[in-house]
């Protein structure tokens, strides 16, 4: 079986216990509005350009595909740039191509309870793939999913059994808000959690603070009842990066989140506390 | 922080004292004509001690600091090599343990207790450590007049005793180690290192404590000691400022390999951790048994963006130098010149660093240039790569050893057993006299090696002379064969087919060297170091397989070259850690940077001293490792004013962003660009 990966980071030190590997599979069902991984979001391959080094010769562009008015950057584009700042984004491994690639680092990161972590895009979307690499994974190795929880009961449970740790986002309790800014229905995401909050495997919640859309008052204190109600007590919220808009010039795209970016986000400590959950700001 | 020593911080970085200094120069060229080069050294000493005048700056305690910014002109006989000619010997650790204990008194009494039995040779030797002994004197007597004029009691009183007679307690010491610094780089010395601070400083700190010295005062007083060591490192610049050689060795194990870290390392630690200074530049040494919680303590420092401490490895190290013939007891004792090269303190007066290096690159470049043609198999051109190798050494051999050197009284006296021997240690005074050769651009070179074999031999998609015609034209025409060339296998991605290639350049490096003797009756070290080699070697160099541009740098000592894309620290690890660093082991860190983010809570810290710790423990011999953040660094080339204090490491050592040339500012973001 392959997978589509747009990425693999060593040593990721915020995607779980220990000191890990990171996998970006390509594609994710969402499309919030912030994403700060833009090229993780279309299960297409894609070519991207870095801004480093970047002379604005247009060649890349030139070499582009045209649809109407918007211009793709392709595998010409890659050969065109003077530089070689257009790199492809999204390539195809086997579960054993990849887990031979991830069993090379076995040792550091059994050393340190330390592991992989399948991140993307959606890695719930990959889930046979991951399943069958995690079989060829060397004993010792933590298996960690970084997940907005966004799939059917039946293939998160698949990642549960597989699973060491999790790191699970909440990011809007209204639906109609999620549907506005991520694009989807958020129903399968709050039944998964309560599967989660139940299932013993050792997980945190994370919660993107994105100003006015889910530092309200009213989504974080939905979020702390919601996990209130599920017996959890920590989580992490993660204030946004203003950088996160980078990377959109790289896949020729515009960055229009429907937020003002420059908005002070407001970690309301007191509102999860009164529901007594603990949180730490990344 | 101490009240005073936040504001004295504040007025060295300030830096407005600088221009304090006297600028005079006092011209002796004439007044010296027709004396020996020895002769016109001590009269340039004698005679800067008498332009001086003593200087203390705000909250200063020590003094010793420079009143003339530079010292007189004289001109020699001979044509010493660069760092010779301008600057004496240096790049050692002196004997700080037989001078703290018994002064430059006791040493002289040494000397006069020989004079009679010496020969000439000996007699002479004795005679200008007199003159330059009787010059020192008269600077304390300068300062101890001043210090009582200023109301300086407690200086004042340590120079009642120091540096003359030994020192009896901590600030005594202190005092008696800035002085020789003070002094010997009146003589030019300027790479001058701490060497094992935290090991020969204890008995006096332990005198100390007895008496009453509490740990808030024990950290004033280092810290105060640190700012001290700052104020003139801008006059000791090497090649470019900050580098000054003020290294300093913490931990490691003692002479019968007992783990020796101390309260006294600890202080060490937390008062560079406090001051964010580029000098002193702390090492740490450690080893298998080392527990996480000291690297958790480096990585707190390495967080200051200071890029320091450098790790050494004892597993590594200490066996490397008995192989090459130290004693165990001089190997377990070891400390690190100015940037990195491992050297024995008190007894050693090596150079590590002797002009040049092996220029990896170039060597193969000019094996392909010459030979590639007539090569039918990768096995024959490895063979004539070897060959080129073996006699490039041979050739630095005969180039080295024709090196002359004048006489260095005055720094022999702090080397055993000079004073015993009655010899300088240009004269084979030190128990040892090594020369170390950088090995340069050994990743470019593994990575050129393996391009030929893969894209000549195993997938044959260039012919030799397309290829050699290519790298003659540096590409031009041939952009897709660079790219090609760019994409293949590099060193630092745990591939095992590049690791060898360059196992393969070191081991006949190392063995090019093995047997060799130098002219001072000591033997060649091979290392991975590369100083500004990097740069300066790296500038002539035409274009090479790796899919390198003519002229454009290599990485820096041990570390995968600036082009090659990396999977990450994970792999790179493990590549740098294949080979047995012992069989070259002249120093030369693996170097990593880490984006500062990382950094941000104590997690991420502890990961960061779990990746060295990793780096260690799979038999690395160095690290050095940069917090750095290459917006910040981008940013700071637009606005150099909005980062005064922004430190950054360059390659043994570290220095203020804003005062590097910009070639090296570049290549300090150019290490960035690919990293994590």
């Amino acid at each position: 079986m392959t997978g589509k990966i747009f990425s693999i980071e060593e040593f990721s030190t915020y995607d779980g216990p220990g000191i890990r590997t990171t996998v970006f599979m390509k594609g994710c069902p969402l499309s919030c509005s912030w994403c700060h991984n833009p090229e993780g979001q279309s299960f297409e391959t894609q070519y991207i350009r870095s801004p480093n080094g970047c002379l604005k010769c247009g060649k890349c562009e030139y070499a582009g595909k045209r649809i109407g008015e918007t211009i793709i950057l392709t595998e010409k584009s890659a050969g065109a740039c003077p530089r070689g700042l257009v790199r492809v984004c999204g390539i195809e491994y086997t579960s054993r191509q990849l887990a031979d690639r991830l069993n090379m680092n076995a040792e550091i990161l059994r050393t340190w309870g330390g592991g992989v972590t399948f991140s993307g895009g959606e890695p719930l979307c990959a889930i046979d793939f991951i399943s069958e690499t995690v079989k060829f994974l060397k004993k010792g190795i933590s298996v960690c999913f970084q997940t907005s929880g966004f799939s059917s009961a039946e293939v998160f449970e698949k990642a549960l059994s597989v699973s060491d740790f999790i790191l699970y986002d909440l990011k809007l309790m209204d639906n109609d808000e999620f549907r506005k800014f991520c694009g989807a229905d958020n129903l399968c995401i709050l039944h998964n959690y309560k599967i989660l909050a139940k299932s013993g495997v050792p997980f945190v919640t994370r919660i993107p603070l994105i100003p006015n859309v889910t530092d309200t008052e009213k989504n974080l204190k939905a979020i702390a009842r919601f996990m209130y109600d599920n017996e959890v007590n920590y989580a992490e919220l993660l204030p946004y990066n203003k950088y996160a808009g980078g990377k959109y010039r790289g896949l020729l795209r515009d960055y229009n989140p429907g937020f003002d970016e420059s908005l002070p986000v407001c970690a309301r400590k007191d509102i999860f506390e009164r529901y007594h959950v603990i949180i730490k700001i990344m | 922080m101490d009240e005073n020593i936040y504001r004295s911080r504040e007025f060295l970085l300030d830096k407005g004292y600088r221009k304090m200094r006297c600028q005079d120069r006092t011209d002796m060229r004439e007044a010296l004509r027709g004396l020996s080069d020895t002769e016109k050294l001590c009269r340039r000493f004698e005679q800067a001690v008498a332009d001086e005048k003593p200087v203390f700056y705000s909250y200063d305690e020590f003094g010793f600091n420079r009143y003339r910014a530079r010292l007189p002109i004289i001109s020699l006989d001979k044509d010493y090599p660069f760092f010779y000619h301008d600057e004496s010997f240096g790049n050692i650790t002196i004997d700080y343990e037989t001078l703290l204990k018994k002064g430059l008194s006791g040493i002289r009494a040494d000397a006069e207790r020989l004079y009679d039995k010496a020969d000439e040779e000996g007699k002479l030797f004795y005679f200008y450590i007199y003159r330059y002994f009787d010059a020192c004197e008269l600077i304390v007597k300068k300062y101890t007049e001043a210090a009582i004029k200023c109301g300086k009691e407690r200086l004042a009183a340590a120079l009642r005793r120091v540096p003359m007679e030994g020192a009896a307690n901590y600030f005594e010491a202190l005092v008696c180690i800035k002085f020789i610094h003070y002094a010997l780089r009146l003589n030019a010395c300027c790479h001058l290192t701490l060497g094992r601070f935290d090991q020969y400083i204890k008995p006096y700190f332990d005198v100390s404590v007895r008496g009453g010295m509490d740990k808030a005062e024990a950290l004033y007083l280092t810290e105060a000691f640190f700012i001290s060591l700052n104020y003139d490192g801008d006059l000791y610049q090497g090649i470019q400022q900050g580098d000054n050689g003020q290294s300093m060795v913490l931990g490691g194990c003692d002479e019968n390999g007992k783990d020796a870290l101390n309260e006294i390392s600890e202080i060490c630690l937390t008062a560079s951790e406090e001051l964010k200074l580029i000098d002193p530049k702390i090492n740490l040494r450690v080893n298998k048994k080392t527990p996480l919680s000291l690297y958790e303590r480096g990585t707190k420092l390495t967080k200051q963006g200071l890029g320091f401490p450098q790790y050494s490895n004892d597993d590594v190290v200490i066996g490397g130098l008995v192989s090459l013939g130290y004693d165990l007891k001089d190997a377990r004792n070891y400390t690190v010149a100015a940037c990195w090269e491992f050297i024995v303190p008190r007894c050693g007066a090596d150079i590590p660093n002797i002009e040049g290096g092996m220029n990896f690159p170039l060597v193969i470049r000019n094996v392909m240039l010459a030979d590639l043609t007539a090569c039918k198999t990768f096995s024959d051109f490895r063979a004539k790569v070897r060959e080129a190798i073996l006699k490039e050494c041979e050739k630095k051999v005969g180039e080295d050893n024709a090196i002359p050197f004048h006489d260095e009284p005055f720094i022999s006296a702090f080397v055993q057993p000079c004073i015993a021997k009655g010899r300088e240690i240009n004269h084979y005074g030190a128990k040892y006299n090594n020369y170390g050769i950088h090995g340069v651009g050994i990743a470019n070179g593994a990575d050129a090696m393996e391009a030929v074999r893969i894209a000549v031999y195993k997938d044959g998609f260039v012919t030799k002379e397309e290829l050699i015609y290519a790298i003659e034209q540096d590409f031009k025409g041939y952009e897709n064969l660079q790219k090609k060339l760019l994409s293949l296998p590099k060193m630092g991605n745990n591939i095992d087919s590049v690791d060898e290639q360059a196992a393969f350049l070191m081991d006949a490096f190392a063995d090019g060297l093995n047997g060799k003797m130098n002219n001072r009756g000591g033997i060649y070290r091979a290392g991975t170091g590369s100083a500004m080699e990097y740069l300066r070697a790296a500038k002539n160099v035409g274009a090479t397989a790796d899919g390198r541009n003519a002229g454009t740098p290599y990485s820096s000592s041990f570390s995968p070259s600036l082009t090659a894309k990396l999977n990450g620290p994970f792999s790179a690890i493990q590549s740098f850690t294949k080979y047995d660093l012992k069989k070259i082991i002249n120093g030369g860190p693996f170097t990593m940077e880490i984006h500062d983010t990382v950094f941000r809570n104590h997690e991420g810290e502890k990961k960061v001293a779990m990746l060295v710790k990793t780096f260690i423990d799979f038999g690395g011999h160095q690290l050095q490792l940069n917090s750095v953040n290459r917006a910040t660094l981008l940013d700071a080339q637009k606005h150099p004013e909005k980062y005064p204090n922004l430190v950054v490491r360059v390659w043994g050592w570290s220095g203020y962003f804003n005062e590097l040339s910009q070639e090296y500012q570049d290549h300090v973001i150019a290490r960035t660009e690919f990293r994590c």
